[in-house]
């Protein structure tokens, strides 16, 4: 009786040490600069006690009054917002019809679409920058939407193409009977019942646009237009006159992807497990 | 019909034309050149020659294989045990998914920010965690070649909530009847494990490893952002070598850096898909 209660016991001390560790591990020093954001800059500059003693909020003051975080944070909600919207409204339109329909060099279509969204995109960086310049949308807020719309087309085209494919046809072919015109069955019918879909490929854009800094780095060059991250690289600098300051900028902008992953948690894993499995 | 059809594909093909179709064209023309964005000449193989020769490429090459390992050898299994483990639906599994899983959402710059503040010589938290075991002294991580790449390793080894979803959601699609069957034949739960759960990951797990390597070869934020690739290119990256010769205005030779990086992701999507035979349905 005693052997018996005692191994599921270890095996239960092994489990949960196992995972707590990992979440130590996992995010440990990112709590430990969320915490450090409450410090004062003397208190994290003697590096002495885990707690902050005593709490301040000057550092969320200084990041709004000194850093200016909120202009960094409305670009970057704008390119987040904009190149989500963009990405899944032309995916949702190039989709359907590859989805439903039959032509010449479809398979073809949707077999590069799905490769450009394996390709590691930093190897295009200078020939991007080249064609963002030659259009005029090098710097500008507008260009950073329709770049970060085609940066997030592959994805969403290819979560809303598969789940368009499990979909029955039996309504639009309803519709088609009853006369209805294609655009009208793709704004009626088809966009409606794309709307798990669309929630999940839509949470996974926003969190991907929100954390770029490689294409933010390189396609803007004025303060007007960068993006949050390109500021938060700064503040490495920023170390040495407003510490506190830094840090309250950066956990602002990782709360914004744990909150929206944590509210829609059910999306996020969706999203991830469609995108990895085609 | 067809006529909408068509106007329902341009829009989204068009920017899938202009953003990856065209750089593409431009990628592989330009490898091939001198070219600064203003003067271009074709100078043949020559970049992909001084590549081949230059020390700081191969350290890059050596440093980006260095972190792969780093991803498929501690961040692979590590991901796939705690997937395993918290598909038992053990009390607090759904607590537990989401702190593992918060890493996987932070962008490379918060993170690069969250470990110069960790790796910091002098008030960083690390040194104080190692004082604690015993080995004194602080320690400069990120500015000793002995550490540094360890240190870089360190910032992503333990972001592991992607494997863990995508072998959480593999897990869910298997037949509870398998386990009762082998139960019934006196298989322990860790054999059931290895017989069962371990094969028919085999696709999950190629995807995340393939996933895991593709995101290596593009590197580039958390180096960029805490060593720049110092100290001496200990921790460089392809990608960073790449965007060196770009802000050189060496276009030609950043796209023939650019164009090896895609060619390896190529490579890298064809054999790893291979190996473990991705899309085909476990036996």
């Amino acid at each position: 009786m005693r052997k018996a209660n005692r191994r599921p016991f270890c095996s239960a001390l092994a489990i949960y040490s196992t995972l707590a560790l990992t979440s130590m591990a996992a995010l440990g020093p990112t709590l430990w600069v969320m915490l450090s954001s409450f410090k004062t800059t003397p208190q994290i500059f003697s590096g002495s006690g885990l707690l902050p003693a005593p709490v301040t909020g000057q550092g969320y003051i200084d990041a709004f009054t000194q850093i200016r975080l909120h202009e960094y944070l409305l670009n970057t909600f704008i390119y987040a917002t904009g190149g989500t919207i963009g990405a899944l409204s032309l995916a949702v339109l190039t989709a359907y019809p590859l989805a439903r329909y039959k032509f010449r060099g479809r398979n073809q279509l949707v077999a590069i679409i799905s490769l450009a969204l394996a390709l590691p995109v930093v190897g295009l960086a200078v020939p991007e920058f080249f064609i963002m310049r030659a259009l005029g949308l090098f710097d500008t807020k507008i260009g950073m939407v329709i770049f970060f719309s085609a940066q997030l087309f592959p994805l969403s085209f290819v979560i809303l193409r598969s789940f368009l494919l499990s979909l029955p046809t039996d309504l639009e072919e309803a519709a088609l009977i009853d006369g209805a015109g294609y655009f009208r069955i793709v704004f009626h019918i088809v966009i409606p019942l794309c709307r798990p879909a669309l929630a999940t490929a839509a949470v996974v854009a926003f969190v991907i646009i929100w954390n770029d800094f490689f294409f933010a780095n390189l396609l803007t060059a004025s303060q007007e237009n960068q993006s949050v991250q390109v500021a938060l690289a700064g503040f490495k600098s920023q170390f040495r006159f407003n510490v506190t300051g830094a840090l309250a900028g950066a956990t602002i902008v990782m709360l914004v992807p744990i909150a929206v992953f944590l509210g829609l948690q059910r999306h996020v894993i969706a999203g991830l497990t469609a995108g990895s499995s085609k | 019909m067809r006529l909408q059809i068509g106007l329902s594909l341009v829009p989204g093909l068009l920017l899938f034309f202009t953003f990856f179709i065209v750089p593409l064209a431009v990628l592989v023309v330009t490898a091939f050149s001198d070219w600064s964005g203003t003067d271009f000449r074709f100078t043949g193989v020559q970049n992909f020659h001084r590549m081949a020769v230059d020390d700081v490429f191969w350290k890059a090459v050596r440093n980006t294989l260095f972190y792969s390992m780093i991803g498929v050898g501690i961040q692979m299994p590590l991901g796939i045990l705690v997937g395993v483990i918290l598909s038992q639906k053990i009390p607090g599994w759904r607590v537990f998914r989401a702190i593992i899983f918060i890493p996987w959402v932070i962008s490379g710059a918060a993170f690069a920010l969250v470990f110069s503040m960790f790796y910091n010589p002098r008030f960083g938290l690390l040194n104080d965690l190692v004082a604690v075991v015993g080995l004194g002294g602080r320690h400069d991580w990120l500015f000793d070649t002995s550490t540094a790449p360890w240190a870089i390793g360190g910032t992503f080894a333990f972001v592991i909530g992607f494997t863990m979803i995508v072998v959480m959601a593999e897990i869910a699609g298997i037949p509870k009847e398998l386990y009762e069957a082998a139960r019934c034949d006196g298989a322990s739960g860790w054999k059931q494990h290895r017989y069962i759960t371990l094969p028919l990951l085999r696709n999950a797990i190629g995807t995340c490893v393939l996933i895991r390597l593709l995101t290596d070869i593009g590197l580039f934020d958390v180096v960029y952002i805490l060593t720049s690739g110092g100290p001496d290119d200990s921790t460089a990256t392809l990608a960073l070598y790449a965007y060196r010769a770009y802000l050189n205005g060496e276009w030609g030779f950043a796209n023939a850096v650019g164009a090896t990086i895609l060619l390896i992701g190529l490579v890298l999507i064809i054999g790893v898909s291979r190996v473990f035979r991705i899309g085909e349905r476990a036996q």
